[in-house]
């Protein structure tokens, strides 16, 4: 009687197995959702405009069309820019990951002011103004920053270059784009924070 | 009716061949004397049982110092034998007057399957000693146990080399379930709230499953005693290094039918301490708590636990590098590059998770030494982690990770002298990313299913123990994930395997043991040596389905799936031997194990690859035949009853023996030697107790050839796929630490000062992920105090 009684008993236990068993069977097969990739760069384009005729623009791109993958970064052109003119140096910024769905992160910078800079390297005295060779070594060397984030820092999605009369050719110009929450402030350089991207052109000016 | 045989050594002291032991056998709980235990003086004919008072005398002894074995039948309840007397159970007080000084060493009684395996446990008392470190931590002290780390607040038990999904760590009974990949992802489980966890040296894959190719690590809780007056325990403690803090408080209580326990437990640190330096970004907050219930019928027992831990750990600032300047910055700088004055704030990068764990469990004696077992569980992982990055306080990584366990054991009566365990196991994963991370998931989502059957069996014929085990596992997945250019990819598979275990154990004299173990084991890659596709902390990694080797060329431009990949499971053949005697106060341990894993996965750096950012370090997945070899030393000498010291040294040799490079992050060779000074009775403590503990661990001589992340960067050194194995910086140099330990014990209070690296020495430890960025910690004094209650009669 006792025996039946725990048999009883286990059976009970038995059916509570087989019927939890059945539940956590029932798998879903949901994909992850789809995500804006925000973090990554694939194309960068620098558009300098002739402040004087806004149909002088010159354009030069670079792209790393698989981001994270394998596939290495380009350079596709050379920065070739005329003599004794002003020009104002905007960029395009783009995650083209998706081609359906291309992600416009130069607004994300312009959001996030006051956590980006800008920075520039170039071939010694390569322009009138700014003189020098840029800010890339020394923070405070001069680069005409044409906009400034909310606590008035520089940004650099605006800047102005001026070409002298000497003409160069197979120069460098360099930009860096850096990362620096929470420690940017007038003094940071190009070494601080972290690096969103840094790309050599070669730069003529004829 | 089952026998359970508890060893205790003794030492008693007088005149030759006029040695006397005497003593009184106790439940260590309720402090009632136990009688009618046997208690036999091992290597002689003598033996006596206690009284009705416990008590036991034995005349006439030959040797100042006795090995006792005490057996106790069924002493829990004679008509009805379970497992609540644990060794803890019992203890023996000494006689004053022929014993000088008892000491107790309790041998648990090993988990069936395993009995013929390597295995070591650490008790409450070492835990409480400092219950804020990780389990990984917890275990280093022992030889062939060490730990890979992210930083201060991660750890991964590496055992005899291997470690992360290829060791099992079974909490309360079951595979804790969580995301068990990478460097980064430690256990969730609080230390504290453990009463014992053992270390399983062998392929406890029959047993356990396979993941346990590497070994088991065994955690458990309050064993739910009966007949157990009310308990109390009430801990606190505090660190210099991190200013850390911790409580805990564990209440219980075991009547005739019931057992209780609730724990809780607090700790806090802030940002530790290299020797010259704060390693900014460092600290943690963890919470827990626990409870279990037992009913006791009959011969049935209804256990349930929960537990629940939370936690939010820091990881260093500095190890963040998303762009190839600030990675080579990173690692040529002797000092991290973001040092900060201290702070208790945990921001980015850093990793909240929860873990929810509940557990039914049914045992029921259903005749003499027989019982079936059935255990359901339901953990509930979820895990954030967060980077430095443009949208910093959005996880970019947001997984929930739900396991259900489901076990039925049969224990089954002596059969034709057999003793044995059969199995049947189905165990469930659903992994799920949660939107909005803005970034493409680094795992994707899954569903693992696996149904399991296995049978242990061991045969004692004389001195000797056969133990033989057989596994079989079915386990299908189902994975969908994303591209990055957020196109769905999906893969389903299964695999089906058999798995064996063959041991012997020799008793070849009353002083020496002989154990031999040969396990074989599998394991399915897991999801992120398969799948990860991204930048995580400072690397970017390619899963082994993520990537095509080209002529030397990688190509991740497409996920291939698994069927038509040359990816295989992992098999795993591991002989382990161990010889262990003890005579005239010494006692060697000899541990030697050969372990041949073929189809071995492992993440190694590729080279740099081209990005927006400039040249990026690249890690990838790679598959190979590799062998492990080494051994585990142990001695313990006792030179006085209250001087004993115990030498430990440990060797490995790894290498990838298909294509004779080494492998990367192996544990080097270590040494340490621990003297113990047991003061006993002094001032008004109760007991005192000193040990100095030097160590040295040694710069790893396989380590693979350096390339530095600037002549890849520069393109003086360019590599393809088939270069040699390589590392971004030289294996550290080896280093020698000092510490330094004082526990005593006053009425109910008992304490414990320690100082871990008394000598501040600045070192960096080979398997510590952070090891390229910044100093390990430095000098740390650690004091815990703990209050135990224990109510004196068991009002019922």
């Amino acid at each position: 009687m006792k025996m039946i009684e725990q048999f009883r008993n286990f059976r009970w236990i038995a059916l509570l197995f087989m019927a939890i068993a059945v539940v956590s069977c029932s798998d879903d097969d949901e994909a992850p959702e789809e995500e804006d990739e925000l973090e990554v760069i694939t194309d960068v384009t620098l558009i300098f405009t002739n402040t004087s005729d806004a149909s002088d623009v010159v354009r030069a791109s670079a792209e790393d069309p698989d981001g994270l993958g394998a596939q290495s970064l380009v350079v596709l052109d050379a920065i070739t820019l005329s003599l004794d003119t002003e020009y104002t140096l905007t960029f395009d910024i783009l995650n083209a990951l998706d081609e359906d769905d291309i992600e416009d992160i130069g607004e994300e910078i312009e959001d996030e002011d006051d956590e980006h800079q800008f920075f520039f390297s170039f071939t010694e005295d390569a322009f009138a103004d700014p003189s020098g060779d840029g800010n890339i070594d020394t923070a405070s060397d001069p680069i005409n920053y044409g906009d400034e984030d909310d606590n008035g820092n520089p940004l650099g999605l605006s800047t102005t270059w001026t070409t002298g009369s000497d003409a160069l050719a197979g120069g460098n110009f360099t930009v860096r784009l850096k990362h620096q929450p929470d420690i940017k402030t007038s003094t940071t350089g190009a070494e601080d924070g972290e690096t969103d991207f840094n790309l050599s052109f070669v730069l003529n000016i004829q | 009716m089952m026998l359970v045989c508890y060893h205790f050594f003794g030492f008693a002291q007088n005149q030759p061949c006029n040695y006397s032991v005497s003593g009184n056998v106790l439940n260590a709980d309720t402090e009632e004397p136990i009688p009618d235990a046997v208690v036999k003086v091992s290597g002689t004919e003598k033996q006596t049982t206690t009284d009705e008072n416990g008590n036991f005398k034995i005349d006439g002894l030959c040797s100042k110092k006795n090995t006792l074995i005490i057996s106790c039948i069924g002493y829990a309840d004679s008509t009805r034998d379970h497992e609540h007397d644990s060794e803890i159970h019992f203890y023996l007080t000494q006689e004053v007057t022929s014993l000088k000084e008892v000491t107790i060493e309790a041998q648990r009684t090993k988990e069936k399957g395993t009995e013929t395996i390597s295995q070591v446990t650490i008790g409450k008392a070492e835990i409480a000693s400092n219950p804020t470190q990780s389990l990984a931590s917890a275990l280093s002290g022992l030889e062939g146990v060490t730990f890979s780390s992210t930083g201060a607040n991660v750890q991964l038990p590496i055992i005899h080399g291997l470690y992360g999904n290829r060791i099992l760590i079974l909490n309360n009974g079951l595979k804790h379930g969580f995301q068990n990949w990478g460097t980064d992802h430690a256990p969730e489980i609080d230390v504290a709230s453990a009463n014992n966890i053992t270390v399983v040296k062998g392929a406890a894959g029959v047993r356990y499953g396979p993941e346990a190719l590497g070994g088991a690590i065994i955690v458990e809780p309050s064993p739910l005693l009966l007949n157990n007056p009310f308990y109390a325990a009430l801990g606190t403690g505090y660190q210099t290094n991190g200013r850390g803090y911790n409580a805990n408080l564990e209440v219980g209580q075991g009547t005739e039918n019931w057992s209780y326990f609730a724990n809780g437990s607090y700790a806090r640190s802030g940002d530790r301490k290299a020797p010259d330096y704060y390693l900014t970004n460092s600290g943690k907050e963890e919470k827990a708590l626990s409870f279990g219930v037992l009913r006791h019928l009959n011969q049935w027992d209804f256990k349930i636990n929960y537990s629940f831990i939370d936690q939010n750990l820091a990881l260093l600032r500095s190890s963040i590098a998303n762009s190839p300047d600030s990675f080579i910055r990173a690692i040529n700088s002797d000092e991290p590059v973001f040092i900060n004055p201290f702070s208790y704030d945990i921001n980015q990068p850093n990793q909240t998770t929860q873990h929810h764990l509940a557990k039914a469990e049914v045992n029921w004696w259903y005749a003499e030494n027989a019982r079936l077992t059935f255990i359901g569980g339901i953990q509930l992982n979820k895990r954030d982690e967060f980077d430095v990055r443009r949208n910093a306080d959005i996880p970019i990584i947001d997984l929930d990770l739900l396991t259900y366990d489901y076990q039925l054991e049969w224990k089954h009566p002596k059969w034709h002298g057999l003793d044995g365990l059969l199995g049947l196991q189905y165990f469930s994963q659903n992994n799920d990313n949660n939107p909005g991370t803005q970034t493409t998931p680094f795992i994707p989502n899954y569903n693992t299913d696996r149904f399991s059957a296995f049978v242990v069996e061991s045969l004692d014929f004389g001195k000797n123990t056969m133990e033989a085990g057989i596994r079989f596992d079915f386990e299908t997945n189902d994975v969908r994930g994303r591209e990055t250019n957020q196109d769905i990819f999906r893969d389903n598979y299964s695999f089906t395997n058999f798995t064996g275990t063959l041991g012997y154990v020799r008793q070849l004299s009353e002083n020496s043991t002989f154990r031999t173990n040969l396990g074989t084991a599998w394991r399915t890659p897991n999801m992120e040596e398969l799948f990860s596709f991204g930048q995580h902390g400072f690397k970017t990694t390619f899963g082994l389905l993520r990537f095509q080797d080209n002529d030397g060329q990688l190509s991740t431009s497409e996920v291939i799936p698994l069927d038509e990949s040359d990816v295989d499971p992992e098999r795993g053949y591991k002989f382990i031997n161990e010889f262990m005697t003890r005579k005239n106060g010494n006692t060697h341990h000899l541990t030697v194990y050969s372990h041949y894993i073929e189809n071995y996965i492992y993440d190694r750096p590729i080279g740099v690859f081209g990005t927006i950012r400039g040249p990026m370090p690249a890690f990838i997945f790679d598959q190979v035949d590799a062998l492990f070899f080494g051994a585990d030393y142990n001695w313990e000498k006792e030179w006085t009853n209250s001087l004993s010291g115990t030498f430990g040294l440990s060797f490995l040799w790894s290498g990838n023996i298909g294509d004779n490079d080494p492998l990367i992050n192996q544990p080097p060779i270590s040494t340490n030697f621990e003297l113990q000074l047991n003061q006993g009775k002094v001032w008004w403590f109760d007991s005192s107790r000193w040990s100095i503990r030097p160590s040295y661990t040694f710069r790893q001589f396989q380590a693979p050839r350096t390339v530095t992340p600037e002549s890849l960067v520069d393109g003086s050194v360019t590599l393809t796929t088939d270069s040699e194995i390589f590392d971004f910086a030289d294996a550290p140099d080896g280093y020698f630490l000092l510490d330094l330990s004082w526990s005593f014990s006053w009425k109910n209070l008992h304490g414990n000062i320690t100082a871990q690296n008394l000598l501040n020495t600045g070192y960096r430890d080979y398997l510590n992920e952070m090891r390229y960025f910044a100093d390990d910690l430095g000098r740390n004094l650690i004091f815990t105090l703990n209050y135990n209650f224990k109510s004196r009669n068991n009002n019922e």
